[in-house]
């Protein structure tokens, strides 16, 4: 009923945007008549006809393909905040299409939808598998899709970091811009709007049963593999051509079915069609104010960035409707993990070879030419440069892991980490703001930007978090809300195309080079007192695993204990977050290296993840300073690039 | 503790070359300019014209990579080391080449504490918002000069740069006096504009032709643009700088809007080769020569058909 009120009404919104445009470019009389000539036009009619006519209908083509997109997907998944956007199919194509451009620019000349197409059915096929293992689970998919999805951005932007301003069209694209210039690309996408119809046509019914469940789908007689194969690789090729034609334009097809269901759709078949008309009247509402903040004299803004600021809060109102998220047994990753009898020994040798690793690390280095060991007078001049470096990033390591151990009990969840939370992605935003904000930033202005972003970021979590008395992983959902939110404004900046967007992305991909002496020395000390804190908590720590009733029936106060544990998470990873930007993965990889070492006790558990954090991060830093020598390599990059293998090979494993 | 081990060549099987990184060590023979004057370390590109246009060319340069492919000229020989990216500059390696002055300007001064702590730092703005870069660029030579005791360096330089500005003016006179819209290729649907804070933009005023371009910019470039926003100047000569990327070239041949502009129906659409977009005086005069001679031949157009 609402939508027969609502939808017209968005449709003339749209309609009345758009044509706010025309008429600022052309008074009614001077329209063209069809069939369009260009060789008998005027320019501005030529712009009309060929500029702004395909740019409203590519926006209403180019949502409904993306609304049709989610809600396959949806469909196929059982899963509704799945869509191209959460499963990091759209990241998949970005990344493609950023190689290409760098490494093979010949390719590009056939077109990017190839390319695209490559890259994203790569990232669907990774998420798919991993999503297969684990039975499909709603909320282990989407994390498993924006783990991808954000490595796949990490790397993307560490090559456009790398290229500098040569990759222009790259941040255009990225942001996911409608403008255009002929009816090639709605011609394109309207193609693959009428193919992915008929297929969705075609799997309508199939989709239909299979919605009561895989076994009994299968029971009915219908290959359950088959259609999920041909409704997901229906739906990647509809994300792909979109991706290739207009760039990053997300979360319209997370939206559009949501809506559609809110609106009273019940049926598959309600949804299918309801979904498009939704998708395609976000787009055009996007636009249309894009158009009108354009023609008020303002920067132009990619629609693209404009749908990306929706995602984050649609994330956040969907959760609580997200019921049965995990079949059961289907998220406990680790099995039986051996335990130590003597972890002590263990935890000794770790840092011993922490320490020695640093002092070796202090010695040595490259110089043009090859390398070289330190003598006495040169390690006096280097000490100042190196050391500083080297504590924080050792400390940053064993800050993010003490973070990352603390929120896998927190959560009993084995791919919590704080680069999941949100705090990153809130002290990124908050740089950003001060980069922006101030005329000259100096280093405590940004750092200052920074703290209080993360601090808002996990303000916002714990909010969220402790309103729905903390399901955990809907924390970790929430957190990843958080983080797409930042990098929609983030990607909004990039696309101004401004200087100062050059600053804010080497800060994201992270560099120790910057840091002072004192800011070292205060990381260190920081380290240490979450190190304490820790410790102090472990009892909490080892009983929160356990069922709620269990831990409750123990004497712990739940909701107290965790907001704590939260908080000291969401502390050290903001910390070490503002002086050496949001690296990756090293709060998700050193806790289950501590685990799986046999350090089982939570108190052995955080001082060797601390301890392997620290090292790792180490490995990363030599790593980044000397592969490209002398061109240092962002920090985040390396951590990445040590931790997504790992990420892959945990996800991949089977369960016990 | 305090000695490196004995058995520092074992566990550095690498050490090939085993630079000797002792102080003295490092005033060896890679290192010096032959220049006889101070030992210049430049993070900035704009500030590394500025040295080598007046003759004194730094020990070392950020991005010699990017800058030999984006500036093409001035050549900056092999000898001189490269410090990494100028964001994120190697500074081990810059206290090794032991620099008596570093070169840099306000777009780095998060970098500065750092930087001092090696050897005094000399920041010059070079782009400044609402101010046209080129006579920055200008009084930076003098300022450089003055700054290494080589005033007269500085004189000669800045009298050489305004001859050549004054030659090419001349050069252009045979223009035809249209204004010029001086643009980099995103991609089909995007450009963007330079503007009079920009330094091809000064440059153009400063050699007698009209910018088109009259809308503030920030920083070196404005954002992108959409293509058609190019209609809006039909008087103007497109000016292309840089090379316009594959899939860009093949899109905007087929792109009715694209053909419809005044200046491609006219055919008046120059490209240039790439010319640094933050560079310092070198890079204006470069363009100055580029824009001048290209105006005053035929155009060659873009794309090819």
């Amino acid at each position: 009923m609402t939508a027969r009120v609502l939808l017209p009404a968005a449709a003339l919104l749209a309609a009345a945007l758009w044509l706010a445009a025309a008429l600022r470019l052309l008074p009614p009389g001077g329209w063209p008549a069809l069939p369009f000539r260009p060789e008998e036009m005027g320019l501005s009619q030529i712009m009309f006809a060929f500029g702004l006519m395909p740019r409203g209908v590519v926006a209403l083509v180019a949502g409904a393909v993306l609304g049709l997109a989610g809600a396959l997907i949806q469909a196929v998944l059982r899963n509704p905040v799945a869509d191209p956007t959460t499963l990091g199919i759209s990241s998949g194509a970005q990344l493609a299409l950023v190689m290409a451009t760098i490494l093979a620019p010949d390719l590009l000349a056939g077109g990017r939808r190839p390319v695209a197409f490559a890259g994203a059915g790569a990232a669907a096929a990774l998420v798919m598998a991993v999503g297969a293992r684990r039975g499909f689970a709603p909320v282990t998919v989407v994390i498993a899709g924006m783990l991808v999805g954000m490595t796949a951005s990490a790397v993307a932007t560490a090559f456009t970091l790398a290229q500098g301003e040569y990759l222009l069209s790259l941040v255009i694209w990225n942001g996911g811009s409608l403008v255009q210039q002929d009816w090639s690309g709605v011609r394109a996408l309207a193609l693959v709007l009428a193919g992915g119809a008929v297929g969705a046509a075609l799997l309508a019914r199939p989709l239909r049963v299979l919605s009561l469940g895989a076994a009994g789908a299968a029971g009915l007689g219908l290959n359950v593999a088959l259609v999920r194969l041909a409704a997901m690789a229906l739906a990647v090729a509809m994300a792909a051509a979109v991706s290739a034609e207009l760039g990053l334009i997300g979360f319209v097809g997370l939206a559009a079915p949501a809506l559609a269901r809110t609106l009273g759709a019940r049926r598959m078949e309600d949804v299918l069609w309801l979904a498009p008309l939704i998708g395609a009247l976000i787009l055009s509402l996007c636009d249309g104010l894009v158009l009108a903040v354009a023609g008020a004299g303002g920067e132009m803004f990619p629609a693209g960035a404009l749908t990306g600021l929706i995602g984050g809060p649609l994330l956040i109102w969907l959760l609580p409707r997200l019921r049965g998220s995990t079949p059961p047994g289907t998220e406990a990753a680790e099995g039986r993990a051996p335990r130590l009898a003597r972890p002590g020994r263990a935890l000794a040798v770790m840092a011993v070879v922490v320490a020695l690793a640093a002092l070796v690390l202090v010695w040595i280095g490259r110089v043009p030419g090859g390398w070289a060991v330190l003598d006495g007078q040169s390690l006096r001049d280097f000490l100042p440069m190196r050391l500083p470096r080297l504590v924080a990033a050792a400390a940053a390591g064993a800050l993010l892991a003490i973070a990352g151990a603390v929120l896998q009990r927190l959560t009993a969840n084995p791919l919590a980490s704080p680069e999941v939370l949100g705090v990153s992605g809130g002290a990124a935003l908050g740089y950003a703001a001060a980069v922006f904000a101030l005329a000259a930033p100096g280093t405590a202005a940004t750092l200052a930007g920074a703290a209080v972003g993360g601090a808002g970021a996990l303000a916002l979590v714990a909010l969220f978090a402790a309103r729905r008395d903390m399901p955990p992983e809907r924390v970790l959902l929430a957190g990843i809300a958080v983080s797409s939110l930042a990098a929609a404004v983030l990607s909004a900046l990039m696309a101004s195309g401004d200087a100062r967007a050059w600053a804010v992305l080497a800060w994201l991909s992270g560099s120790s080079a910057r840091v002072t002496p004192q800011g070292a020395a205060s990381l260190a000390v920081l380290a240490l007192g979450a190190w304490g804190s820790a410790l102090a908590a472990r009892r909490w720590l080892a009983l929160l695993p356990l069922e709620a009733g269990v831990s409750q029936g123990l004497g712990l106060r739940l909701a107290p204990a965790r907001l704590a544990l939260i908080l000291l998470a969401g502390l050290g990873t903001g910390a070490a977050t503002v002086l050496v930007g949001p690296l990756s993965f090293v709060g998700l990889m050193a806790p289950h290296m501590a685990r799986r070492m046999g350090l089982a006790r939570p108190g052995d558990h955080v001082t060797g993840a601390a301890l392997a954090g620290a090292g790792l991060m180490l490995a990363a830093d030599f790593g980044a300073r000397m592969a490209g020598f002398p061109y240092e390599l962002p920090l985040g990059l390396f951590a990445t690039l040590l931790g997504a293998p790992w990420l892959l090979f945990l996800l991949m494993r089977t369960t016990r | 503790m305090n000695r490196p081990a004995p058995s520092r060549r074992g566990f550095l099987g690498l050490a090939a070359g085993g630079l000797l990184l002792g102080g003295r060590a490092l005033a060896g023979p890679s290192f010096t300019t032959g220049a006889g004057g101070p030992r210049l370390a430049a993070i900035d590109w704009a500030m590394l014209e500025t040295a080598v246009a007046i003759g004194h060319m730094p020990v070392a340069a950020c991005e010699l990579i990017r800058f030999r492919a984006d500036a093409v000229t001035p050549g900056i020989p092999g000898d001189v080391v490269d410090l990494g990216l100028r964001g994120s500059p190697n500074f081990e390696l810059l206290q090794l080449v032991r620099p008596d002055l570093i070169l840099t300007s306000p777009y780095y001064t998060a970098l500065e504490p750092r930087m001092r702590a090696i050897a005094p730092v000399m920041s010059l703005p070079f782009y400044v918002p609402g101010e046209p870069p080129l006579p920055n660029a200008l009084s930076a030579l003098t300022g450089l000069a003055e700054a290494v005791g080589d005033r007269a360096a500085g004189i000669a330089a800045r009298d050489r740069a305004g001859a050549a500005l004054d030659a090419a003016a001349a050069r252009l006179r045979a223009h035809d006096g249209r204004p010029v819209c001086i643009i980099n290729i995103g991609d089909a649907r995007h450009f963007r504009a330079f503007g009079e804070d920009s330094l091809f933009g000064s440059v153009a005023t400063r050699i007698g032709l009209r910018n088109a371009w009259r809308q503030p910019t920030q920083f070196a470039f404005l954002a992108p643009v959409p293509m058609e926003t190019l209609a809006d100047f039909p008087d103007a000569t497109l000016v292309i700088v840089s090379d316009v990327p594959v899939a860009a070239r093949a899109a905007l041949s087929r792109s009715v809007l694209w053909r419809a502009l005044p200046a491609v129906a006219a055919g008046r659409v120059h490209v240039l080769p790439d010319v640094s977009a933050y560079g310092g005086v070198l890079a204006g005069l470069r363009f100055a020569e580029l824009i001048s001679a290209a105006l005053t031949t035929p155009a060659n157009g873009l794309p090819p058909r």
